[in-house]
């Protein structure tokens, strides 16, 4: 081809597909304002979720479900943890906030300085699991003490003494352990460390629980980071020898062993729907008012008593704002958001519409969810 | 004579080392383009056409493609015509102490971190709108390409040789005639082109877009004041998910994107003889 | 005094030039105002500890980027080293040797090499260069050297500082490519043929040029270490994101910039953080700015004393 036509062909085709994409643009655009001229009727809602990954795969499967008797509402799901949900809910980037463990009382009333004030309920429970990658091994028992000095660093070989002794028939490699961690602010990750700060003094004072912590086995260069649930599970199925923790629902999408743990009766469970329930029924929960969601103890389901509990049970969050004046959503924004968050604490609650690996509320802590959204101004 | 032999030895050693450090240096280059393509196409083939076209849900990418092109249309529309002036002027004065400063200032910007730039994006718009937004992410995008554009535009008109200068002041035409009407339109084509290279670099970018356009993937961008996706942005996500229909997606995305790349990219670079990136 | 009307030219491009003055000194202040909070708060600990401990309790906060710092420097390091050779061997194989069919295609891939989407480098390195690193490279160099404290642990993952860095050179080498060699074709051809007349191979004379745009090959270096540390994306999909201050290059890291992408997101709800990070982005600017300086200035420097 002659070098002038094809340098002219380039030129055509650039401005082409900029056309298009301006008269695309236009067009969707203006079919956009006409509609929502057409004072609601039609027109599309665009809503945005942000934060935990802990509960990534029950709200893509509430949106999918929602969205199919809904098509006028369009949901958006973006993950970035806890962390990132907090602060994009914060500054009004996303209309509904995802954050496992209840927002913190500083953080709480930065939400309060924007002159409006947050609501926080909790939407579903779910469980951390301990999952694993050691080619040709699974179902292994983990004591508290082991399940603490595998995170420490205390115990650096998958044949240490205090692993081996709860696991007999098991043949464990002498390779070193490699724990994988959340590299964001996780609401995972403070679920993981408070229960380890719950069952033994030495991670509280050395570690402490929070979002993000200092991962004692980085210094010893048996740490990896991930970003998400998504980016520690990635990392984990990459990584030969290594642990993690991580919500139920992707060890089970993932097809990853989880380990059995030790509860506070000194039983090993696995982490199944029914050793989930166990956990939840064997604590009265205590869930504030969702206008004092900061007061709310992340601490009542961890470790609970039972025979069947499965140890690290939490519930994850949503934030959603009171509206005050009109400061956050529009008219057409509230009754999308109110229509969506009803369904979610109703029919998003019945078994075909939880998604495997998490377990419905109860009755009550539902119903903290809905006298927040009629608290929803607009 | 020994010693001639180990000159001779020598010499075609270098000639096969030097050989294979060439072939090594752009090898890579055919190994990405095969394993997009490879990995991409099953993917594009599985879900047919809706790949293009759909959202998200549906198993599409299409709100991320044309996201792309709004911020690749608006950042040409900001930037551009600051950059040609900026072009113009380091052309008209490259020896003067402004004019010295202006040209190092590109070359600067031209190498500069470009997350950087999105944070200050974000400070600049976003935090005060409240919102991710097509806007945003274009000014970001604008930002990065303008040193480029400048480059371009100031290396292809010093290029035309100073007799049309001259011809142009004799007929008593004025500074701002000469270089606007005779000059530049002498010198359009290395500017086209550096247009060009400059919109599909940006086309590619991603780390300015993490902070500022925030990604729409359910439904079609329609304003330019709402958040919106990008091609690039999608992949970032999809590649850090574990799941392998997550990774086909992301593989099929990267082949959507190297093609529109290419497309733009080898015609123009066929057809000119250097080059400056 | 009679003050000249400014002329149509003027008139059109003052304002952009401004414009683009504007922007990059304004780049500057956002990030150094936005950096005060951090340095009052840690001080110059805050790019010599190596610490991140982010509280919801303001007190408690205590961050200090080194390692991120490290990671930087060392992945670029490793960039330009394995670039360097790859260049200078694409150099003279392109202007000596090379038919001048051949010789157009290796520039064209360079280029599109060069400005290929970064995004696309990433998943590439991520689902293939990774794994065949780890499997090729990184264990029969610990197998073979563990004695040697840049390989003293096994790499875990083969997400690490040494991916990251083999990524970079593959991304970096056409930038010092072009350099070198536009450097090199710039020698004048005399200085050529009195090299061949004194009987010189073609080995011996390559030598002999080379030491003569040794300052381009130095600023080719620095400019490519300038892109390398700014990196973003793919760097951060590849190199671990662990705060690990180690000479280890098998071990995983954190840099500068991947550590704003990953944390910029969550660092509004901490009360130092955001600062922090705008800090972090303080010392990319200033690091950038240094190094391209440097760069450009003794390019130019070299080209003007060739032009003579």
């Amino acid at each position: 081809m002659e070098k002038k036509t094809m340098y002219m062909g380039a030129t055509i085709a650039v401005i082409g597909i900029m056309v298009l994409a301006a008269v695309m643009a236009g067009w969707v655009g203006n079919t956009g304002s006409n509609n929502n001229s057409d004072n609601g009727t039609g027109s599309t809602i665009i809503l945005r979720t942000t934060g935990a990954t802990f509960p990534q795969y029950q709200v893509q499967k509430w949106i999918d479900t929602y969205q199919k008797s809904n098509p006028n509402v369009k949901i958006e799901y973006e993950g970035g943890g806890s962390g990132h949900g907090q602060d994009a809910f914060m500054q009004g980037l996303s209309e509904i906030g995802r954050t496992d463990p209840p927002v913190s009382e500083s953080t709480w009333s930065k939400f309060e300085d924007t002159g409006d004030m947050p609501l926080q309920f909790p939407e579903v429970v779910g469980a951390v699991v301990i999952s694993y990658n050691i080619p040709g091994v699974g179902d292994i028992k983990l004591s508290q003490d082991a399940l603490v000095g595998i995170f420490i660093g205390d115990i650096e070989y998958w044949d240490g003494a205090k692993i081996t002794g709860q696991n007999p028939g098991i043949n464990l490699p002498h390779e070193k352990i490699i724990v994988v961690h959340r590299s964001d602010s996780s609401g995972t990750t403070a679920i993981f460390t408070t229960y380890l700060s719950v069952i033994n003094s030495t991670w509280d004072k050395q570690v402490g629980a929070g979002k993000t912590v200092q991962w004692p086995t980085d210094d010893m260069g048996r740490g990896l980071g991930g970003k998400g649930n998504p980016g520690v599970v990635s990392t984990l199925k990459q990584t030969d020898y290594s642990i993690c923790y991580t919500e139920l629902s992707f060890a089970i999408e993932e097809s990853l062993p989880t380990a059995y743990l030790e509860n506070a009766d000194g039983n090993y469970t696995e982490p199944t729907d029914s050793s989930i329930q166990a956990a939840v029924a064997g604590v009265s929960s205590n869930i504030p008012p969702p206008d004092k969601g900061y007061s709310e103890n992340l601490k009542q389901l961890l470790n609970a008593q039972g025979n069947d509990s499965y140890p690290i049970v939490a519930f994850t969050h949503m934030l959603v704002w009171k509206n005050i004046d009109g400061k956050h959503y529009t008219h057409d924004d509230v009754t999308a958001i109110k229509d969506f968050m009803k369904w979610v604490l109703t029919d998003g609650q019945k078994p075909e519409n939880l998604a495997p690996g998490y377990v419905g509320l109860p009755e009550d802590v539902a119903n903290i969810g809905l006298s927040a959204i009629n608290q929803i101004q607009g | 004579m020994s010693k001639f032999d180990i000159r001779k030895i020598k010499e075609k050693l270098f000639l096969v080392t030097v050989a294979a450090l060439a072939i090594l240096a752009v090898f890579p280059l055919f190994h990405i383009v095969f394993t997009v393509f490879y990995e991409g196409i099953s993917t594009i083939m599985a879900t047919g056409p809706t790949f293009i076209t759909g959202t998200l849900g549906e198993g599409g990418i299409g709100p991320a493609i044309v996201g792309t092109l709004m911020l690749t249309l608006l950042s040409s529309i900001i930037g551009i015509p600051i950059a040609l002036a900026v072009g113009i002027y380091a052309y008209e004065y490259p020896n003067s102490r402004i004019g010295k400063i202006t040209t190092t200032l590109l070359q600067i910007m031209l190498e500069f971190p470009t997350i950087l730039v999105g944070l200050f994006v974000m400070q600049l718009i976003v935090i005060p709108m409240g919102s991710y937004s097509v806007i945003a992410g274009a000014l970001a995008l604008a930002i990065i390409m303008m040193p480029y554009v400048a480059v371009y535009t100031a290396e292809s008109m010093s290029q035309i040789p100073f007799t049309f200068r001259e011809a142009a002041f004799g007929l008593g035409v004025n500074r701002a005639k000469s270089v606007f009407m005779i000059i530049a339109p002498i010198a359009k084509r290395g500017i086209l082109t550096g247009l060009l290279i400059s919109t599909a670099k940006v086309a590619g970018e991603t780390a300015p877009l993490l902070f500022t356009a925030g990604g729409l993937y359910q439904s079609y961008p329609h304003s330019f004041t709402q958040p919106v996706g990008s091609i690039s942005l999608l992949i970032y996500t999809l590649v850090q998910s574990p799941s392998i229909a997550d990774h086909q997606m992301a593989w099929g995305a990267a082949l959507v994107l190297m093609v529109i790349f290419l497309a733009v990219f080898i015609p123009i670079r066929m057809s000119l003889k250097e080059v400056k990136l | 005094m009679k003050i000249r009307k400014p002329d149509l030219f003027q008139i059109i491009t003052y304002p952009a030039v401004i414009i683009v003055f504007a922007i990059f000194i304004s780049m500057l202040i956002t990030f150094l105002i936005k950096s005060l909070p951090a340095f009052d708060m840690y001080g110059f600990n805050l790019y010599a500890k190596n610490v991140w401990i982010a509280a919801e309790n303001p007190d408690n906060e205590k961050y200090g980027i080194l390692a991120a710092i490290w990671g930087s420097i060392y992945t670029s390091i490793i960039a330009v080293g394995v670039a360097l050779p790859l260049s200078i061997g694409y150099s003279i194989f392109v202007v000596d040797y090379a038919p001048k069919k051949v010789k157009n295609v290796l520039i064209i891939l360079s280029d599109v090499m060069a400005g290929l989407p970064t995004i696309i480098y990433g998943v590439w390195a991520v689902f293939f260069l990774v794994p065949a690193l780890k499997d090729n490279i990184m264990t029969p160099l610990y197998d073979t050297f563990s004695f040697i404290p840049l390989f003293s642990e096994p790499s875990i993952s083969g997400f690490s500082i040494m991916s990251a860095g083999i990524l970079l050179s593959i991304m970096v080498a056409p930038f010092a490519s072009a350099i070198i060699r536009e450097s090199y074709q710039m020698i004048p051809f005399k200085y050529k043929e009195a090299a061949f007349s004194l009987g010189l191979t073609r080995y011996e004379t390559t030598k002999l040029l080379f030491g003569y745009i040794k300052p381009a090959v130095y600023s080719g270096m620095i400019l490519a270490f300038g892109r390398a540390i700014g990196e973003t994306v793919a760097v951060s999909l590849v190199v671990g994101n662990a705060f690990n201050l180690t000479a280890n290059m098998l071990a995983p890291g954190y840099t500068i910039s991947s550590l704003i992408a990953n944390q910029f997101g969550n660092a509004f709800i901490y009360g130092h953080m955001t600062s922090v990070l705008y800090a972090s982005g303080l010392f990319l600017f200033v690091i950038g700015l240094g190094v391209n300086l440097l760069g450009i200035y003794k390019l130019r420097r070299w080209r003007k004393n060739v032009e003579i």
